[in-house]
Formats: structure tokens, C-alpha cells, sequence
């Protein structure tokens, strides 16, 4: 028997078209963005990064620098990945909300009141406590957005009122709480130990959001496609009722999805207390629009029923890189929305595309399987005396 | 016709190279503004732009403007641009900070990586900013209602509109107004009126306000946000005294009809002058500014509101594109 024949098509994988649009980005941005002296770095004595001096032709002292690709480096490549978690994140479970035929507009405002309560507890213990105080002000960040959640989910499925009108008033209940809580002041001053951590990773290369990020990803990829629960929630998004009539318990699940969404609004806020340092009513504002663009973006669908956790980080790369990519070509930002909208609207396109040939090839693929049983059974019947 | 062509290669040629030796060295500064849709900012690029263009005209050399402010207010967004335009190897970088507090370690970053960085209007003293050029904001506030105590007699009830709670300047600001009241023992402050930074929703609590409290006889505006529509002040004009940062040309008209009292004028075009020229001096010849250039509000009042206006078509750019499109 010959041995199988190996083939790889990108067009097979749900996500192709977007992978293929990343590619594009990037070949387009490591082209045509030139390159950029970018100089090195050393730890001082007292712990700073300081410039690395070298000697030039005349005998004077100047600091050194080496010539890298503006979009293919280390720097660049990190801090866009790092851009990208907050909202790939938010993302992840905001797919999930798609996917149920349901919509969370207050994201925005579940990261900015999780952000200023565990910002207010850290602020609280001040800038010497150790490990123990960054721990809890976490825990109160996660179970403030998780409650946020739990809220809106309760209110959705409690009161049988579409979501759009009830997280339309969380949207702006939470974050009306959060200014009542800070009186519009910007909440710093965090354990250090906890600043130290989050912006850990290689020299000046701050890893943990990516990582993070990455693991969410994992998480929400296999709940989604591995676990029972994952699939319920396709069901639910298909055909709520065929689902509840198949015995699925539909508003428990619902109201998990919309936990999950808090929560991870709240894990974004994490990040960000950590990485920026400080906390305020006004963070993450209008933050709900990005993180639905790129939840479709990556193949959610707004009719329910399908979506998956790496399409939405895809989703969120893309939107990150024409951020990054604006800078990096030195487009004027004058025309910013309108390169981001086509360039979105492209990659639905290429998406669709994809998932047409796959579709193509599935329904090639049955009738030839078909036509290969109705001649095997021809076949029989006619050796039949 | 080959050596026709050969000709006019070799000009082209040697056009481009002049072309190159003429600009000499380049530089990208790169500007940071709280927010695009706060007008007192496009002034502020017209400015950084025509100094630009002044400084290299001057020098021989190359600058360019990177204009990357958010849409809407977003410290978060800015650390993003200040670390973009870091990497993308900016040669400095003016900024206008919507949140001191996140914006001192990106600012800090992008110094260590051996790019400049001033601030302008909203600072961010704990970083490690070459300068600041901007208002005293508590200031600011003081002068506010100092003015507006002025034109009430020193009696009748105050409202404060204050913008975006959250900005630092704009919070100095509503203080320096509350302590000046505390001079005036007839002069009661009734509250401070936040809102979203654009003018419609300015305008729309402006209104709400004084129909919900009518016995408000003076408004303490430390920006000057509602005076970019038509008709934001709905009582007639001297019934009640208004007080206002920021004389941009809309809202000039309210000083001519009698419903604002006094403008207090930022220096809105030199924030982008100011900061190239700081940026450009210390790159180019490792001048060091000050810690903190002051820059003084110019009061502006109906007597001279004419002479006053004659500044915008310079300010916002006209005079360049009338030049332009001779």
C-alpha cells in the first residue's frame, strides 16, 4: 500500500485566511518599513539600562547602536504582542458571548472598575508591601470583574432581556462606580515586587502579557473544541431551542459565558495594573468596539453559532499590527480609521474566502464518496444472479 | 534620442542627489496630544509643523512631524504611541499627558532608549522629561475665578465646568478656581461638572446644569469645550457671567455677543513650536532647556477680540495653505 500522501493546504484550517493576512502584513511592514539604529543597552552599575559608548574614527566617545528592520525585531515584535493581550483576552470570551447570539458592551467598563479595585487595595498597602498585597489586590481585581459578570449574566438570563440593553447600563453603572470610588483620580503606587513581575520577561522585553495571553488562547481553544461544554455552546448558538429540547441547560450556560467575560476583562486589567502602574475611572474606554472587531474579525459570526479562541487572537494581531504598521510606514494618522477599516474589511473577505474553498473541497470530497457508494452498490446489484 | 534620454537620466540623477545633499540629516519628532477631537490641539500640530518647516528651512536638514494622538482620550493608547514611535526610531518625542501616572514609565523607556521626550500642557514631573512648557494649572483655575469674581461683584452662586475628571491639569485647575472662591465670602461654588471632552456633550451639561439650578449666576469653565457649537449658552447675554480657558476662533463670536466675559487664551500654537524647538535644540546641539517653561494665559475680552482673531488664519494653518495653492 503506498504511504499516504502528505499535503497542507492552509485553506483547510478554519483560520487560514487570517493567518495569511498576517503574513501579508508582516512581509508588507518588514519591506517597506525600512530600518531603524536602535542602541544598545547595558545595566549600569546601579541597575539602569544605560547607553553602550564606543569609540568612533576621530577618538570620541559615542554611543553605540545597531541597525535593525523596523517591524522584524525583538522590540517591535514584543510590544505589538504586548498591545494585543489586552484585547485578545477580552476577546477570547467575548467570541463565546458571539457564538450564544449574545453581545457585552460593558468590557470596557468591567476592565476599568476591576482595574481601579484592585488598584485601590494595592494602593492601600503601598509601594514596600511584598508579594502577599499584590496577591490580593488579583484576587479582589478577578473576583470584581467575575461579579460584574455574574451580574450581567443574571440580569440577561433572569429577566429574559436582550443583552445589548442590559450591558448598554452596566456599561455605564460600572464605570460610574469606579468614579465614584476614585473621585476621578488616577490610583498608583503598587507593591513593587507586583510591578517587577508583571513587567518581567528578556532585558527590557516585557514577556508576562504575552504569555498570558497565549495560555488563555490555549485554555479557550480546547474548552471550546474538546470539552462538552464547549460544544453546548455552539449548540446554544445554532438553535437555542433544538439545544434546550436536546436536554442542553441553556440559561446555566449563558450565564457562565457572561462570568467568563468579566473575568477576562478582569485578567486584562490585571495586566495593565501591572504594566502601566496605575488605575482610573477612565480606562478602557470604547475598549468594547475593538475587542467585537476583532472577536469577528476571527470568524465569530453576529448570527451565533460560530466563532473560535484563536480566531479572535488572530483578530487581534491583525488589528494591533495596522496600529503598529501606521508608525512603522509613517502614514500620516489622518487616514488611520479609514486604513483600518479596509484592511479589516479585507481580511473578512480573505476569511470568507477561505472558508468557501474549504467548504468547496468538503462538498467535492461528499460527492465524490457518494458517487463512489451508489457505484459499489450498482455494482453489487448487478452481480447478483 | 539615446542621448537625449542619457541627458535627461543624468539630470534627474543629479536632482535627486542635490536633492539629498540638500536635505542633509533628518529628523522625526514625534507628537503625542491628549486627544484629536479637542481643537485646541490641531493648533498646537500646525505649530509643531510650521516650526518644522522654519527650523529646517534655517539648518539645512530635514524634520518631520509624527503626528500620533488617540482619537479619543486614552492614557493607555498613548503609552502605546510613545513606545511605537520608540521603536520606530523617533528622534523625540512631545507629549501631552492624559495620565501622569501610566505615562512616567513609557516616558522613562524611550529616554533610556536614547529618545528625548518634552511634555507640553499636562506634565508628567516624575518622569524623566527633558522640560515642560505649559500652564500653571492651579494657576490657571485661580485666574479663572479671579476674572469671574470680577464681572459677578464678588457675589452670586458659581458652577465649575471641569472636562474630564480624570485629566491631572484639569484637576488642578477645578482646585485653583475652588481656592480662589474661598477669597470671595459671597461667592458660593454650587459643584464641579464633569463630562465627556467634546463639545456637544460640554453644551449638553451646560444646559442641564443651569436648567436644573437657576439661581446659578456664573460659570467657571477651565477648558472651553461648549463654546465650539452655536447657541451652547442659552440665557441672555449678561444675565449670567462666563468665564473661559482657550480663545479659539469658534468661540470668539460668544465674546462679541456679550455671553463670555473673558477668554483666558493658552498659548495653544506655541505647545507645538515650543516642543520642536526644545526637541530640535537638544538633539542637534545638546542644549538643555529648563525644567518648566511658564507659559503666561493671555486674557481676551470684547475691546480687543478683533486684534486677538487675527492670529488664528496663522495659528490653524490657513495663511500656509493660502500660500500653497498660489
Amino acid at each position: 500500500m503506498p504511504p499516504p500522501k502528505f499535503s497542507f493546504s492552509l485553506s483547510k484550517f478554519p483560520e487560514g485566511g487570517l493567518i495569511l493576512v498576517i503574513i501579508a502584513l508582516g512581509i508588507l511592514l518588514w519591506a517597506f518599513g525600512g530600518s531603524v539604529q536602535r542602541p544598545k543597552l547595558e545595566k549600569g552599575p546601579d541597575g539602569a539600562p544605560r547607553r553602550v559608548m564606543t569609540t568612533n574614527a576621530a577618538g570620541d566617545q559615542v554611543p553605540a547602536s545597531i541597525q535593525v528592520n523596523k517591524f522584524l525585531n525583538a522590540e517591535t515584535l514584543t510590544q505589538i504582542a504586548k498591545d494585543t493581550s489586552f484585547f485578545a483576552i477580552m476577546a477570547i470570551s467575548m467570541t463565546l458571548v458571539i457564538i450564544i447570539l449574545g453581545i457585552d458592551l460593558s468590557v470596557g467598563s468591567i476592565y476599568a472598575l476591576s482595574a481601579v479595585a484592585g488598584a485601590m487595595l494595592m494602593n492601600h498597602y503601598g509601594s514596600n508591601a511584598g508579594a502577599g498585597a499584590a496577591w490580593q489586590g488579583v484576587a479582589l481585581t478577578l473576583l470584581v470583574g467575575a461579579l460584574c459578570g455574574l451580574l450581567n449574566g443574571a440580569m440577561i438570563v433572569g429577566f429574559n432581556v436582550h443583552p445589548f440593553i442590559i450591558t448598554l447600563g452596566t456599561m455605564a453603572i460600572y464605570r460610574g462606580i469606579a468614579f465614584v470610588l476614585t473621585k476621578g483620580q488616577s490610583i498608583g503606587d503598587f507593591p513593587q515586587e507586583f510591578r517587577t513581575f508583571m513587567r518581567s520577561g528578556v532585558g527590557d522585553l516585557s514577556l508576562v502579557p504575552l504569555i498570558v495571553m497565549v495560555i488563555v488562547c490555549v485554555i479557550g481553544s480546547i474548552f471550546l473544541s474538546r470539552m462538552t461544554l464547549g460544544r453546548k455552546i455552539y449548540a446554544i448558538g445554532g438553535n437555542e431551542t433544538a439545544s434546550r429540547y436536546s436536554g442542553i441547560r441553556v440559561r446555566p450556560i449563558k450565564l457562565m459565558v457572561y462570568v467568563l467575560s468579566g473575568l477576562t476583562a478582569a485578567i486584562s486589567a490585571t495586566l495593565a495594573l501591572g504594566y502601566y502602574g496605575a488605575a482610573s475611572s477612565g480606562d478602557g474606554q470604547g475598549y468594547e468596539l475593538n475587542v467585537i472587531a476583532a472577536a469577528v474579525v476571527g470568524g465569530a459570526s453576529l448570527a451565533g453559532g460560530k466563532g473560535t479562541a484563536l480566531g479572535a487572537l488572530l483578530g487581534a494581531i491583525i488589528l494591533q499590527m495596522i496600529s503598529a504598521g501606521m508608525v512603522i510606514l509613517g502614514i500620516p494618522q489622518e487616514y488611520s480609521q479609514i486604513v483600518t477599516g479596509a484592511v479589516v474589511i479585507a481580511a473578512v473577505l480573505l476569511d470568507q474566502l477561505n472558508r468557501w474553498l474549504g467548504n468547496r473541497r468538503l462538498l467535492a470530497k461528499t460527492a465524490r464518496v457518494k458517487k463512489e457508494v451508489v457505484a459499489a452498490a450498482e455494482t453489487t446489484v448487478q452481480a447478483k444472479p | 534620442m539615446i542621448k537625449k534620454l542619457a541627458l535627461v537620466l543624468t539630470s534627474l540623477l543629479g536632482l535627486a542627489v542635490a536633492t539629498g545633499f540638500a536635505a542633509g540629516k533628518t529628523y522625526v519628532f514625534g507628537v503625542v496630544a491628549k486627544s484629536n477631537n479637542n481643537p485646541v490641539f490641531q493648533a498646537a500640530k500646525t505649530g509643531a509643523e510650521d516650526e518644522a518647516k522654519a527650523l529646517s528651512e534655517k539648518n539645512g536638514v530635514t524634520i518631520r512631524i509624527d503626528w500620533r494622538t488617540p482619537n479619543e482620550e486614552d492614557a493607555q493608547k498613548q503609552v502605546e504611541a510613545i513606545e511605537q514611535l520608540t521603536n520606530a526610531g523617533a528622534s523625540g518625542i512631545a507629549v501631552s499627558c492624559s495620565d501622569a501616572n501610566k505615562l512616567t514609565d513609557a516616558i522613562d523607556k524611550a529616554v533610556n532608549n536614547g529618545v528625548p521626550v518634552v511634555t507640553f500642557d499636562s506634565d508628567a514631573p516624575k518622569s524623566k522629561r527633558l522640560t515642560c512648557f505649559g500652564t500653571d494649572d492651579l494657576e490657571c483655575g485661580q485666574q479663572v475665578m479671579s476674572e469671574l469674581a470680577k464681572t459677578m461683584g464678588g457675589k452670586g452662586v458659581v458652577a465649575i465646568l471641569g472636562g474630564n475628571q480624570n485629566a491631572p491639569n484639569l484637576q488642578k485647575r477645578v482646585q485653583g478656581v475652588k481656592d480662589e472662591a474661598k477669597k470671595y465670602p459671597d461667592v458660593k461654588v454650587l459643584d464641579t461638572y464633569y463630562h465627556k471632552e467634546t463639545p456637544q456633550d460640554a453644551a449638553a451639561k451646560v444646559e442641564q446644569v443651569q436648567q436644573a439650578n437657576p439661581q446659578i449666576t456664573g460659570w467657571a469653565m477651565i477648558g472651553g469645550w461648549p463654546l465650539f457649537t452655536d447657541n451652547a449658552l442659552k440665557w441672555p447675554a449678561g444675565t449670567v457671567k462666563c468665564v473661559a480657558v482657550d480663545a479659539l476662533p469658534a468661540e470668539l463670536g460668544y465674546l462679541r455677543d456679550g455671553h463670555v466675559e473673558v477668554l483666558l487664551a493658552q498659548q495653544v500654537y506655541e505647545w507645538g513650536t515650543k516642543s520642536v524647538d526644545e526637541l530640535y535644540n537638544y538633539v542637534a546641539n545638546g542644549t538643555k532647556p529648563p525644567n518648566f517653561v511658564k507659559a503666561d494665559l493671555i486674557p481676551v475680552t470684547k475691546e480687543n477680540v478683533d486684534e486677538f482673531a487675527k492670529n488664528w488664519d496663522k495659528w490653524l494653518g490657513k495663511t500656509r495653505n493660502k500660500s500653497a495653492s498660489r
